[in-house]
Parts: structure tokens; sequence; C-alpha cells
């Protein structure tokens, strides 16, 4: 504090370089998190010099030089060659080097120079090539703010805080410009850059392409968020939360696989739909979503899909795939049909991989699927009798469940062990369900939960990943759950997915973590992601009335906020608070056409206003006294009367 | 109404000159430009646009904060050629905001004004060394801001009169010195002339107090008496050149100034009288010479 007392008292040039360092300090921070170690110790050691004030002469400064291209050379070694340069991300980390050495050569000299003023500029806009988080968002803003405030702080000469607060002002006269040309200025379609500082580029666990039985299997209790998926209006009921992955047919024992490659597709629906696989159109929605590092090909769709993102496509079992594991945050627009109806032209191969089961694996279930076969000859009747039989199976939901017979793991699974989760209910279904003659297969994907909605936003998490199976009804695929035939939860997994849940966040803290994530979601969509696609349909959306009318009050909104801002902060400060009251009282008074006369007391002019209306004698004989109390008595505190008291007469209408 | 008047009348009389820190302006929105286009960064089109917006803005804050100055007053104190002078000036800020980050400028100087506070009025000075002697030309007189951004320079012209006269190097021969030289110019008692009636201002030291014992009030007449109470400098007398001369002149005045004696000097063009002329008017006549 002591510091922003004497701030204004510094002596020019070295607050210049104060506010200079300050200004470094700042652009450097983000900096520091890729800059190669070597480099990271030269600029210690400059730090050092600059802390410890040791003398700096020309030695020393060669000796820094020197050591700075050393620095360089260390920290580019293995990338230094010409090809090297060629990429665009190293070239800009050796001009930042280049840049680095420059300043910290030129601040050891101590003088202020043109180069010296505009370099926290130029580090500024070469560190944008590496960060485009939004953290990096909010830094940004808070290093433009900070960088004006410290040239108003070089020109102003004042206190801390006035030129704080004139940087305020003059940061919100220019708001509304920054958000007007954001949103207008145009934009052309090239696609974001991928280089640069890639913070959060774990790998998001969960779907495996593959479904395991035993200690490999999909359980993920994790919280770590996979997909953020955004609905035009209203997230879709619960049971239409399937996000489709895998499609497996092949059971290997101990995990199950997808068709073998040499099994030919009759069709591959890409882009269009299939005759009759939608019954009406308010069944489709388009939807954004945001998928992170999988490194898996498998692009996450509502099921069913039926609008792949550019570059994806779609299979003959709907699966949506890239060519190339995705290692970077996709963002992509689908489409998907969630009442649907198809598997027309399935072929028989497929339908033979549906139906391969090995009944002598599964004796007692094999026996049981004979019975159904006999008293359900209706395939229908036949499937709901299935779901009875789990249902009345007493099974259990259990994360840790007791390792199952993989050999007779149906058998295990449903009459011995009882308990399980999404896998080991979807791998007995199947297999009781080929067993009773009824083609099967195993889906693997995300089940999203309602409860991990707000407004339109949805979270999936890696914990949300899920089996289920699909059966071959009529001539179409039909969606079954056999996880949802659970009697119960065992008391661990319960406390497992609860203590989980959220991290651990419960009520109201977990919906506040939802909107945090909400408003994260928003601001990446809208600000780091906003590209020309949408600031199209942004333009186009304007063509509706309502929403062009809330669009043009927000930016008044925004004007009008901002001038307020502006105004507040520029505002000049009462030197004198019984004055400055006082004066809109003579403000009133001079309205009424009663001014102080010359040599004529504040008294004598109170009698004479309050003389010609006797309903305000009171009032004004109040504020008369107090007044005087107030400003001869020294009775500072009356000063909260006085200033009701005035108030209330100007507010009265007599 | 009233603020968007008083903003154009502003623009009006503000002028706006570029600064090496707007090409670096321009050239750094450049880069952005590129870097935002190229590769879609959308921070960068954030960066760029705030440094659009903040040197946009920089127009209207700038102007506004010199616009309302208003220079009252230009004065200076008698200046000398070749000698260090001073000149004094009154700055009325009428805005409800403070000023910041001025600079007055004239031909010859630049004194640095950090602020001027709302509402009120500051006098500074500025020390001036004027070459030779005659009118000076202070103008260009204005006020200059590099406030906000450094990026543009806000020029305010100042529409007062911004001249003054030198006057002449005061050196050569002290008063003293020359006054010793011509000792019998400044009149001797001894030169006796005659008694002369007493008319009633005359010094006690003159009254002839034998005639008054007569019963007749007279005083004591001196042949060089007129002479003695004033000097006389004759141009031509003074130097070998104009110049020297002007500037001896100029010495001897203000000894004579300081010492509150009176004198006449003749010059080719005229003659002049400390008691008829002030001190300053012969001054003038001697820098205008």
């Amino acid at each position: 504090m002591r510091f922003l007392k004497l701030w204004h008292y510094i002596e020019a040039n070295s607050r210049g370089l104060i506010l200079l360092d300050i200004a470094y300090f700042v652009v450097l921070t983000p900096l520091l998190l890729f800059v190669k170690a070597p480099m990271l110790l030269f600029l210690l050691l400059v730090a050092i010099l600059l802390i410890f004030k040791k003398r700096r002469g020309n030695i020393t400064l060669i000796v820094v030089a020197l050591l700075g291209f050393f620095a360089i050379f260390l920290s580019l070694y293995g990338a230094f060659n010409f090809l090297g340069l060629s990429r665009l991300k190293i070239f800009v980390e050796l001009i930042i080097y280049l840049l680095l050495l420059a300043v910290s050569l030129q601040r050891l000299s101590g003088k202020i120079n043109l180069y010296l003023l505009i370099s926290p500029a130029l580090l500024l806009a070469l560190s944008l090539f590496f960060f485009k988080s939004i953290f990096m968002l909010f830094y940004l803003i808070f290093e433009i703010f900070i960088l004006l405030w410290l040239i108003l702080s070089y020109f102003m000469q004042t206190s801390f805080i006035e030129s704080l607060k004139m940087a305020g002002s003059f940061f919100a006269l220019s708001l509304p410009w920054v958000v007007i040309l954001f949103i207008f200025f145009p934009r052309i379609s090239f696609e974001h850059a991928s280089y640069g500082f890639h913070g959060d580029n774990i790998r998001r666990t969960g779907h495996d392409g593959k479904m395991y039985l035993d200690t490999k299997a999909l359980l993920v209790p994790s919280n770590r968020i996979v997909m953020e998926v955004s609905f035009p209006k209203r997230v879709p009921a619960d049971n239409r939360l399937y996000f489709r992955g895998s499609v497996l047919y092949k059971n290997m024992i101990d995990h199950w696989e997808a068709l073998p490659h040499k099994i030919k597709r009759r069709f591959s629906p890409k882009h269009y739909l299939q005759n009759g696989m939608v019954q009406k159109e308010a069944d489709t929605i388009a939807y954004k979503v945001s998928l992170y590092p999988t490194f898996k090909t498998w692009l996450y769709q509502l099921d069913l899909p039926i609008e792949a993102p550019k570059g994806a496509r779609i299979d003959a079992d709907f699966e949506v795939k890239l060519s190339k594991p995705i290692s970077e945050v996709q963002h992509y627009e689908a489409g998907s049909v969630l009442n649907y109806r198809y598997g027309k032209y399935i072929s028989k191969d497929v339908l033979k991989y549906a139906l391969d089961v090995n009944a002598t694996r599964n004796p007692k279930s094999a026996k049981l699927a004979k019975e159904l076969i006999l008293d359900y000859p209706k395939a229908k009747e036949r499937l709901n009798a299935l779901l009875n039989i789990f249902k009345e199976a007493n099974l259990s939901y259990s994360l840790q469940p007791k390792p199952l017979d993989l050999n007779h793991s149906t058998d295990d699974f449903l009459f011995n062990k009882k308990e399980g989760y999404c896998v080991h209910f979807a791998n007995s279904f199947v297999t009781l369900a080929r067993l009773a003659k009824l083609p099967a297969r195993v889906v693997t994907g995300y089940k999203a939960k309602h409860s991990n909605s707000v407004k339109n936003y949805l979270v999936i998490r890696e914990k949300d990943a899920h089996a289920w199976t699909e059966i071959y009804i009529k001539e179409h695929w039909i969606r079954i759950d056999p996880t949802t035939t659970a009697k119960r939860i065992d008391i661990k997994s319960a406390k497992l997915l609860s203590k989980n849940s959220s991290n651990n966040i419960k009520g109201e803290l977990q919906t506040i973590n939802l909107y945090i994530l909400y408003w994260k979601y928003q601001i990446q969509s809208w600000i780091l992601n906003y590209s020309h696609f949408r600031q199209m349909k942004l333009l186009n959306s304007l063509k509706d009335r309502d929403f062009a009318l809330k669009f043009i009050s927000s930016l008044v909104g925004l004007i009008i906020f901002s001038i307020l801002l502006m105004i507040y902060l520029r505002r000049t400060p009462c030197p004198n608070k019984i004055s400055c009251l006082m004066a809109r009282l003579f403000k009133r008074l001079k309205k009424e056409g009663y001014t102080q006369k010359t040599g004529e007391t504040l008294h004598q002019l109170f009698s004479r206003y309050s003389s010609k209306d006797i309903r305000k004698i009171e009032d004004i004989q109040n504020i008369d006294r107090l007044y005087h109390q107030v400003r001869y008595s020294k009775e500072s505190y009356r000063f909260k009367n006085l200033r009701r008291a005035i108030l209330d007469f100007l507010r009265k209408k007599y | 109404m009233n603020f968007f008047r008083k903003f154009i009348s502003i623009r009006r009389r503000v002028k706006q000159r570029a600064t090496r820190f707007s090409l670096f302006v321009v050239l750094l929105m450049f880069g952005l430009f590129f870097e935002a286009y190229m590769h879609n960064f959308n921070l960068v089109y954030i960066a760029l646009f705030f440094i659009f917006a903040l040197a946009f803005s920089a127009g209207p804050v700038g102007m506004r904060n010199i616009g309302y100055l208003e220079v009252k007053s230009l004065k200076c104190g008698r200046l000398f050629a070749n000698q260090e002078g001073k000149c004094f000036f009154t700055i009325e800020n009428s805005n409800r905001q403070s000023s910041w980050a001025l600079e007055f400028h004239t031909a010859y100087s630049v004194k640095k004004i950090s602020n001027i506070k709302s509402k009120s009025k500051i006098q500074d000075s500025f020390t001036i060394t004027p070459k030779s002697r005659g009118i000076l030309e202070l103008s260009p007189c204005k006020i200059e801001s590099l406030f906000p951004l450094s990026t543009v320079r806000f020029v305010l012209p100042i529409d007062i009169d911004c001249k003054t006269i030198v006057y002449p190097n005061p050196i050569g021969e002290r008063l003293s010195s020359y006054l010793n030289r011509q000792k019998s110019h400044f009149g001797e008692e001894m030169d006796f002339d005659g008694i002369a009636r007493y008319s009633g201002s005359e010094s006690a030291s003159r009254i002839h107090w034998a005639s008054v014992a007569k019963g007749e009030m007279a005083v004591k007449s001196f042949e060089r008496l007129n002479e003695s109470e004033a000097l006389n400098f004759i141009f031509e007398d003074c130097a070998s050149d104009d110049e020297s001369r002007l500037s001896q002149l100029t010495l001897w005045v203000l000894d004579c100034e300081k010492h509150k004696l009176p004198f006449t000097i003749k010059m080719p063009n005229g003659y002049y009288d400390s008691k008829k002329e002030s001190i300053d008017e012969i001054l003038e006549a001697l820098a205008l010479y």
C-alpha cells in the first residue's frame, strides 16, 4: 500500500521502467507455459540481474547476449533446420525467443526506447498463436486492460486509483465497438489452426470400440467430460439420450467385436434418409457437439445418426467415424432421428452374425430360450418375455461385481452371480436373444442423463459410457437397454456413483457447476469457435423479427451500460460532501426564483424562501438547523439526517 | 444536443497529428488481421478489435482532454536578446474532467503540464532566450497532448497574441562608471550663477540665507543646475556601432530605472525623455530601432 501511495512521486524514468516491467510480466506469463527450459533459465538470469541491480556494463551485456543465443539454440535444438523453420509454430517460437533476447538486453541497459515500448504488444500478439482456451480469452482481456492502464498511468502521473478509473472508462467506451466488430466483421471459412498450446488434450476413455467382460470392461467412474452437446431447444427426454458409438456382433468369450471387414454391406446411408425410417419430421433433431480427444475414430451422435459432420461417414450400422483418431477437440453439427424404424435392407450375412451363438457355453440359458421359442412363437412377444425374465431375475446393478465365469458368462450372470453393470446386462441379453432366435447385437457408446443438463446444454462424462442392445424384429432394429431391468443397485455402487456425482457437489452446488459448464460452453461456441458459418446463421436469424428485436435490444443495452459505466468512472468526486448536497437544494431554490443575495446569510435565504409558503417552513427550518449543526458545530454524525431531510424536501410535492 | 454541439466545436478547434506510434498500431493491426484471418483465431480477432476500438476511442477522449482548455493570458517579462527571460501564461480548464499530459508550446519552448484539474486555472511560466532584439513571434503557440495513447498528437492552437518585444542585450559600460567619467555633466554646486527668486519647491539647501536675512526669499542658482537633474545620452556617442550603442543605452536605461534617475536619450530618429515616456516605451524604441 505504501508503494501505491507513493506511486505518483516516483521519478518519471524509474516510473516508466516500473510500468514497463509490469507490462512485460503480464505479457510474458502465458508465454512461460510453452517457452523451453533453457530460455526459461535465461529469463530467470535476466530477472535476477534486474532485481539485484547488479552493475551492468558492456561486458555483462555481451555475456548475457551470448547466453541468450545459446539458450535459443538449446531451446530449438532438433527443430533447428530449414525444414523446422518452415513450420509456422517453430518460426513463431524463434521470433519470440529473439524478441525476448532483444528485450532483455535493452531492459538491462536501463534506457527506455521505442523498441522497449512496443515489444509488450508484439509479445502479446505472438502469444496468441499458441493459446485458444477460455482461460486465455479472459487473460487476453485482462492483458489489454492492464496494458491500457499502464499507458494511461504513464501519461497521467497521478494516483493508482485515478488512472485505473480512467482505464476503466476508456475500456468501457471501446467495449461496444469490440462486440459489434466481433459479430459483424466478415469471416472466412478457413479451418481453425490446430497448432498451439494444448493444455486439455488428455485422452478420454469410456467407449472403446470393443466390449470387454473381464477387468478391461467398460467401467470408468470418472467425471471427466467427454462431450458437450447443445440442442436447438430443449434436451430430449432421458430415454432418447443414447449416443451411438460402435456396433458389436461377435462374441469372443471375453469380449465383443464388430463385424469382420470381409462382410460386405449392401448400402451406406451417408447423408440421406432411408424410406420409412422417419415417421414424422418432428422426430429429427439437429444439435452441436464438442467432443474432446478420445484418440478413437468414432464421432458420437444421438441414436440414430442421419447427418454426419463434414469429413465423417455413417456406415451401414449407423456408426459415425472419422478416418483418423481424434486427437483434438472436435466441434461438429450433427443430425439424428430420435424415433426411427430401420433395418429393411439388412443382408443375410449380417443377420447370420446377429444370430451367431454357442448354445453349449450357456446351457441353462439355451434351455430357457427353447422354452421361450415354444411359448412365444411371435418375435415381439418373445422379446417381451425376455425382458420379463431379466426383470424377474432379481439382478443387481453393481460397479464392482464378482468376476464372471467367462466361458459361461450368461448363465453365470443370470442364474448365479446376478450382478454386474451395463456390459454384463448387454452380453447376457444378446446371448439369450440369439438363443431365442432373435437377431441381436450390442451397441456401445454413451448414455447421457437429463440431470446433467441445463437449458439446452448437456454434459456427457466418461462415467456415462454405456452398452445396450438392438434386437431385429419385423425387419427393423429395436433398441433395448437391459440395464434398466436391474432390480436394485448395490450399496457400494450407489455410494461410488454418488461420490463421483459432479465432483461430490450436491444439490444447488451441482446446478451451479452445471451453469458454469453451460456458460463455458456458450463462450466456447460463440466466441472461441465463432466462424463464418455461425455468423451467417446469426445473420439469417435476424430475419426473425423477435430474435432481431432481442438482438438489437441487447446491443443497445450493452452500449447504454458502457456509457453509464464510463460516466460513473469519470464522474468528478465531490470535494466537499456538504457543499455538493446543498448544491442540489440551491438548484431547486433557484428554479423557484430564490438565489442568495450578496451579504445574505443562508439562514436569511431560507427564511425568505419559507416565508412565502408556510407549508415549507417546518422542512426548511429543519434543514437550516441541521446544516448549521453539521457545518459549524462539527456534528458530522448529523450529516445523514441532513441528507435525508434535503432528499425528502426535494422529493415532496407541496 | 449541447454535448454534440460542444463536441463539434471541439472537433473544429483541435487538430490531430499522427505519431510514430500510430504507424506501429497500423502495422500491428495489419499483422493481427493476417494472423486472425489466416487461421480463424477468434482470440486474435478480439485483440485486433480491442486495439482498433481503443485507437478509435482515443480520438474523442484525447479531444475532450484538450478541447475545453483556454489560454487566458500569455505575458512575458522584459526579454533581452541573448538573455534568459520568463513568460507567464494562464490556462483555464472549463471541463468537468481533469486534463492530462499537456504541453504548452511556443516557437521557442515547450512547457510540460502534468494536469489541470476540472473547472480550474493554472498559472505557469516558461523560460526563453531570444537571439536578437525586435519583435519576437512566439507563435505558433499551442497546447499539445499525447494523451491517452500517444498514437495521436492533439493540438489546440492558441488564438491570443503571441508576440512580444525583445530589448537589446544590456551590455556595455555601467552607469556608475559613465557618471564618474562624465562627472561635470552631472552638475557642480561650485558653478554659482547668481540668486533667483524662491519658487517654493526648491530644496532647503539651496536657500540663500543672506537674502532671507535681508527679508527676501531667494535661492542660489547654479550654472549647470538644470543639466545635473537629467542624464542626457546621445546615441552616436555611446559606442562604435548601432547594436553596441543600443545595448549600451539599454543598460543605462535599466541602471537609471534602478537608481530612479531621470534621463534623456537623443536618437537619430527622435528624442526620449524619461519624464515624458515610460521606461518600457523607451526600451521598446531601442528594441525596434
